[in-house]
């Protein structure tokens, strides 16, 4: 499967980061299994990359981060999103919908590119 | 711990370059992710040696990490790849108040492509002087074998008051200082003691670039043998 590069995907890493954080507080690790996973192989991060991305939210203050005791007794970092970052997101998000409609309608739709749901026992 | 990831997670610190009290905690998070990573791996079935090194490729290599997880613009940012943000910006890319690289765009511009308000290289476009191969400043003196500026001197020179063993182009110096276009003082440099001022102007620029060639050169020599010193084989 072709993956987006890098020049795709600059820019819009933060949007994708502010995205998984919306659902609860996250750790570097979960985040980037989190990614992966919604993007189904599509976006390939390399993984050690993703921290100066959230360590540049947290100085943009749109995340906050608070260490904690995590379950193998060790401390983790936890990021959150606030309302900064809240603000933000929605405000990229409407920005992508409206790009994602232009170029839908110009150069045709996506969904080819994603992977079909498996759907056991159908017959035609 | 392992002792690749240790070692992986020195790597990344020492291309990093933070202060030691951000180090220790940033790298207390990448050693969670690497370990977490291995664990979940090792749990799917991979021996725990592939697994270390299999979380270590993911993790990306530990030049690119590091440099990444450097501050934005320092005070001195010296690189072996990528491009350099700093006050003092050295690299194969740099971009700084006084940059030296390849490519530099800065105030001070020092490179084979140099883009800045004093800009000195192969290539030097510059807002005010530049010095070069192939050297322009629109609004400036230009010194280079091929020189283009409202004041130019070389093989090649067109400008101004431009002086050249071929003017390409009529010298436009009559018609760019007269009339009301504020360019009447380069009209000094027509007499005798301008042209000794113009010249010694010009010795000053080949005198400066050596100096903050060789500057440049021993603080990139630096940032090699810190390097060298902590893993010669991350010297190639």
């Amino acid at each position: 499967m072709t993956r987006l590069s890098k020049q795709t995907l600059d820019g819009n890493v933060e949007t994708l980061i502010l995205a998984v954080l919306e659902a609860g507080p996250s750790y570097g690790y979960a985040i980037v299994k989190e990614l992966n996973e919604r993007a189904e192989g599509i976006l390939q991060l390399g993984e050690g990359t993703i921290y100066p991305v959230l360590h540049r939210l947290q100085d943009k203050k749109l995340i906050a981060a608070r260490w904690r005791l995590a379950e193998n007794g060790r401390q983790r970092k936890y990021y959150r999103l606030i309302n900064n970052g809240r603000k933000a997101l929605a405000a990229n998000r409407h920005q992508w919908q409206m790009l994602s409609a232009v170029m839908g309608k110009v150069m045709g739709s996506a969904e080819n590119l994603l992977p079909k749901p498996q759907v056991k026992g159908a017959t035609i | 711990m392992s002792r690749a990831l240790q070692k992986y997670l020195d790597q990344v610190m020492l291309y990093a370059n933070r202060k030691e009290k951000e180090a220790v905690k940033i790298r207390a998070e990448l050693e969670d992710h690497l370990r977490q990573k291995t664990a979940d791996l090792a749990a799917q079935g991979l021996p725990r040696e592939d697994a270390v090194f299999q979380a270590i490729e993911d993790h990306g290599t530990a030049r690119t990490v590091g440099y990444s997880l450097r501050k934005g613009f320092v005070l001195l940012d010296v690189r072996t790849e990528g491009t350099a943000r700093g006050f003092i910006a050295i690299g194969p890319r740099a971009v700084g108040i006084i940059a030296f690289g390849n490519v530099a765009v800065g105030l001070f511009a020092f490179g084979n492509f140099a883009f800045g308000v004093l800009a000195f290289g192969v290539l030097a476009i510059a807002g005010l002087v530049s010095l070069g191969g192939i050297s322009l400043a629109p609004l400036g003196a230009a010194v280079g074998l091929a020189a283009v500026g409202r004041t130019a001197f070389g093989m090649i020179a067109c400008g101004g008051l431009a002086i050249g063993l071929r003017v390409p182009w009529a010298i436009d110096g009559v018609s760019f200082l007269s009339g009301e276009n504020g360019l009447q003082f380069l009209q000094h440099f027509r007499t005798y003691e301008g042209t000794v001022a113009l010249i010694a102007i010009t010795l000053w620029l080949f005198l400066i670039f050596p100096i903050m060639n060789g500057i440049m050169c021993s603080l990139k020599k630096d940032e090699y043998r810190r390097i060298e010193k902590a893993d010669p084989k991350l010297i190639e």
